[in-house]
């Protein structure tokens, strides 16, 4: 379980991007962040595994305190924890393989993994996170020639290398087109699922909201303005929408789950199944 | 925005217009200060102050010898009438800016380019004056060392070397004729030269009267077709060239190499003749000849291996300035150092001391090197190590701040540690910099080797500046071209690389 207590960070430029934040997410759980851009859900996804460090407040995962780990400690707890970025942050050059096996990176001994010899269990990992991501014709490649959903798989497939209990994405579909950005929720979701492994994911568009997340968060300027579970969110109202996206936003497209099958990018999703 | 300078255009000058100009004609730029255009008066003042110094510093130096201004400044526009143009131009300038400053306060749209044009043109003319730039000197002495040019363009004659031999025959002259002269038989070995002369006793010329005695002189064994030179030795072995009318003689030595042709015995300030009343001379015909094959000269061997100096003094200081500065190039970078204070220092502290280097130029180095480690190319080396680290740590560094910080976070957020981050994350990205700024400093670091020499740091630049100080200009040609030729190669394969790896 993971629980977030009282967490604020304030940057070094005075920017409060959280105020008291606090939250609990139970195992097995898909949360959803949501919230407008610069409300702080990257800040939120970064504190949780420590590349950001919170200015007060508690993480604790398991009963352990995120916030106070150091050194071997912080990269051992950072190993169990996956993280997919909506830039992929693939190495560019490296190829497909190298940049899944980086994901070992945790587990594997310093001068082994410079030399790239991991060992014979590591390799086969590899190939079944490339097989499970659809990649392994990939897999030789260099991470720039493959396409945005391409590469998106290679970061997931990396993190599933570090056999986390916990993957965190920040807006992993933001920078792909609707079917690509099903295609991905969806192998998020088979993780959730299948693999048991929590995902805590902030994502803009609230009929993916509604179709993946088992649970969602809503921040405002760095505060928590809406708490909600799966079926909360289907019948999100004017008024919960408004607190957290503004009261100009107007609401586009689907208010519950059964209009969100006519948004366009649920059209994506159908093709894709 | 736009309000805001119209405020400022509104306030009115302090001085009416014609105060203004007054003003200015008492104080370059005071004009413009009090009509509010405090600091374009102030640039104007400067800068015509600082021209009229130059040019006063122009005038006493160009008349050093001189006492008194006028007297100074006349015989100044005799020597250098340019000085006399500047002059103009700076009063022209001066009333210039009186005039811009009446308009200024009369708030007339008033176009300064005309002054600035003026400005311009009195240091661009100041510039032309100090500089000794004289195209007429160009033009004219460009001219004679046209033929030094040539030896440089085409210097190959001096590439080769055709071994030589002095070839001596001489034959005894008893001066004057006497019976009891004792002169010993010579021995010539077949097949040397040797020359007879009939008769073989005589006298000597007189000053400014009778000439000597004329003699036969034939000559055998010598060269074939080649210029031969005749000498006189005297009874106390003094050597003096044969001339005839003001002329050394010279003689060309037909197919069988001999020669045939008459000589006048010679004048002589004193011509002791010792005391037994006569004395024996020996003439002497002297032939520079060839022999053999000819063979690569001295100048081009040594050329070569300077040459080969050359390159492995820039591949050694390329080779140490890159190992040495990469570890550098991680601590000068700002976003791998920004962890805490300390290492924020340490960050701030190696830039800027890579900077204090970087701006010594590599010859300074070389000197300072020299000191340190006496002539030669550990010295070029030395120098050339040192400006690289500093050249490539900043480069390098840059390099490492541009990467994408993207990789380098998820990367430890795996958990990798801070090696392992690098390792995967910023080497990756950092390659093609680095490949491209270590063949860009290779380059030139050769091209610098050509030179450091000069100072004494080793590499051909020595052999060169030697050779331009002897006008052995011939020589320095053949260690231009194979200057020229290695830094187009270089400049080739470094080409080559950059399209293979980046
Ligand atoms: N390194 C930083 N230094 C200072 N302020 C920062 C920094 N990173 C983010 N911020 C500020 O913190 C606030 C929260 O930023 P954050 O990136 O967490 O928002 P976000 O919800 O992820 O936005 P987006 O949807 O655009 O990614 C913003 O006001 C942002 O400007
Ligand atoms: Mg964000």
């Amino acid at each position: 379980m993971l629980e977030i207590r009282n967490l604020t960070k304030i940057y070094d430029d005075g920017t409060v991007a959280l105020h008291n934040v606090s939250f609990t997410v139970p195992d097995g759980e898909f949360l959803v962040v949501i919230g407008l851009s610069g409300s702080g859900k990257s800040t939120l996804l970064r504190c949780i595994n420590r590349l950001i460090d919170p200015t007060e407040g508690q993480i604790l995962w398991d009963g352990v305190d995120i916030t106070a780990l150091q050194g071997d400690d912080l990269r051992r707890m950072r190993r169990k924890i996956g993280m997919v970025f909506q830039q992929f942050n693939l190495v560019k050059r490296s190829t497909v393989m190298t940049n899944v096996m980086a994901g070992r990176l945790g587990y594997a001994p310093t001068w082994r993994s410079i030399t790239n010899q991991f060992d014979e269990a590591d390799r086969k990992r590899a190939q079944s996170a490339l097989k499970r991501m659809g990649i392994t014709d990939q897999a030789n490649k260099r991470a720039d020639e493959l396409s945005g959903g391409q590469q998106q798989r290679v970061g997931i497939a990396r993190t599933l290398m570090q056999e986390p209990k916990l993957i965190l994405a920040d807006e992993p579909v933001a920078s792909l087109d609707p079917v690509l950005a099903h295609s991905i929720l969806q192998h998020l979701e088979s993780l959730n699922r299948e693999d048991g492994i929590t995902i805590v994911c902030s994502l803009h568009y609230l009929d993916l909201v509604q179709r993946y997340s088992t649970s969602v968060i809503g921040l405002r300027d760095g505060q928590v303005v809406y708490q909600g579970n799966k079926k909360q969110i289907l019948r999100m109202t004017d008024a919960e929408f408004k607190s957290i996206y503004g009261e100009e936003a107007e609401r586009m497209g689907g208010i519950s789950g059964d209009l969100a099958a006519d948004d366009e990018d649920s059209a994506g999703e159908e093709a894709t199944e | 925005m736009s309000e805001k300078v119209q405020t400022v255009e509104e306030k009115p000058s302090l001085v009416p217009p014609v105060l203004a100009g007054l003003l200015s004609l008492v104080v370059p730029g005071l004009g413009h200060m009090l009509a509010r255009q405090f600091r374009k008066g102030l640039v104007l003042l400067l800068v015509f102050l600082s021209a009229a110094g130059l040019w006063i510093w122009r005038v006493s130096d160009a008349a050093r010898r001189e006492v008194g201004f006028t007297a100074m400044f006349k015989k100044a526009i005799q020597l250098q009438p340019i000085l006399l143009i500047i002059l103009v131009v700076l009063v022209l300038l001066y009333l210039l800016i009186a005039y811009d400053a009446y308009k200024t306060a009369a708030k007339a749209k008033s176009n300064s380019f005309l002054l600035w044009v003026f400005v311009l043109a009195s240091f661009f003319i100041l510039g032309w004056q100090i500089g000794e730039i004289r195209p007429d000197v160009l033009v004219r002495d460009g001219k004679n060392s046209l033929p030094l040019l040539m030896r440089v363009l085409w210097p190959w004659e001096k590439a080769l070397y055709y071994p030589e031999e002095l070839l001596i025959g001489s034959a005894d002259v008893v001066i004057p004729c006497t019976e009891n002269a004792e002169v010993p038989p010579r021995v010539v070995e077949e097949g040397d030269p040797y020359v007879t002369v009939t008769p073989n006793c005589g006298d000597l010329s007189e000053i400014a009267g009778a000439e000597g005695t004329k003699l036969r002189m034939v000559g055998s064994n010598f060269a074939p077709n080649d210029e031969t030179e005749i000498w006189w030795v005297d009874q106390v072995r003094n050597e003096f060239r044969y001339r005839y009318g003001g002329e050394y003689v010279k003689i060309v030595t037909d197919e069988n190499g001999s020669f045939e042709m008459d000589v006048i015995i010679p004048y002589r300030v004193i011509p002791t003749t010792g005391g037994k009343g006569y004395a024996v001379w020996q003439v002497e015909a002297r032939q520079v000849a060839s022999v053999g094959e000819p063979v690569l000269s001295e100048e081009l061997k040594l050329s070569v291996e300077k040459m080969i100096e050359t390159i492995f003094l820039g591949m050694m200081s390329t080779v140490f300035g890159v190992i040495l500065s990469i570890p550098v190039s991680f601590i000068a970078s700002r976003n791998l150092m920004s962890a805490n204070w300390l290492t924020k220092t340490i960050y701030m502290v190696v830039r800027t001391i890579l900077n204090i280097i970087r701006s010594i130029e590599s010859l300074v180095w070389a000197v300072i090197a020299i000191i340190a480690v006496g002539l030669g190319p550990f010295a070029g080396i030395l120098a050339l190590t040192v400006h690289s680290i500093a050249a490539l740590g900043k480069l390098y560094s840059e390099a490492i701040e541009s990467i994408d910080h993207g990789p380098v976070e998820a990367i430890q957020a795996t958990g990798a540690n801070w090696l392992q981050t690098v390792w995967y994350a910023v080497i990756p990205q950092i390659v093609p910099p680095f490949v491209s700024f270590t063949i860009y400093r290779w380059d030139i670091n050769v091209r610098m080797s050509t030179v450091i020499g000069m100072v004494g740091g080793g590499g051909i630049g020595y052999l060169l500046i030697q050779w331009i100080r002897l006008l052995d200009y011939r020589s320095a040609g053949i260690a231009i071209w194979f200057i020229a030729f290695t830094v187009a190669i270089l400049d080739y394969v470094s080409s080559e690389i950059r399209n293979r790896f980046v």
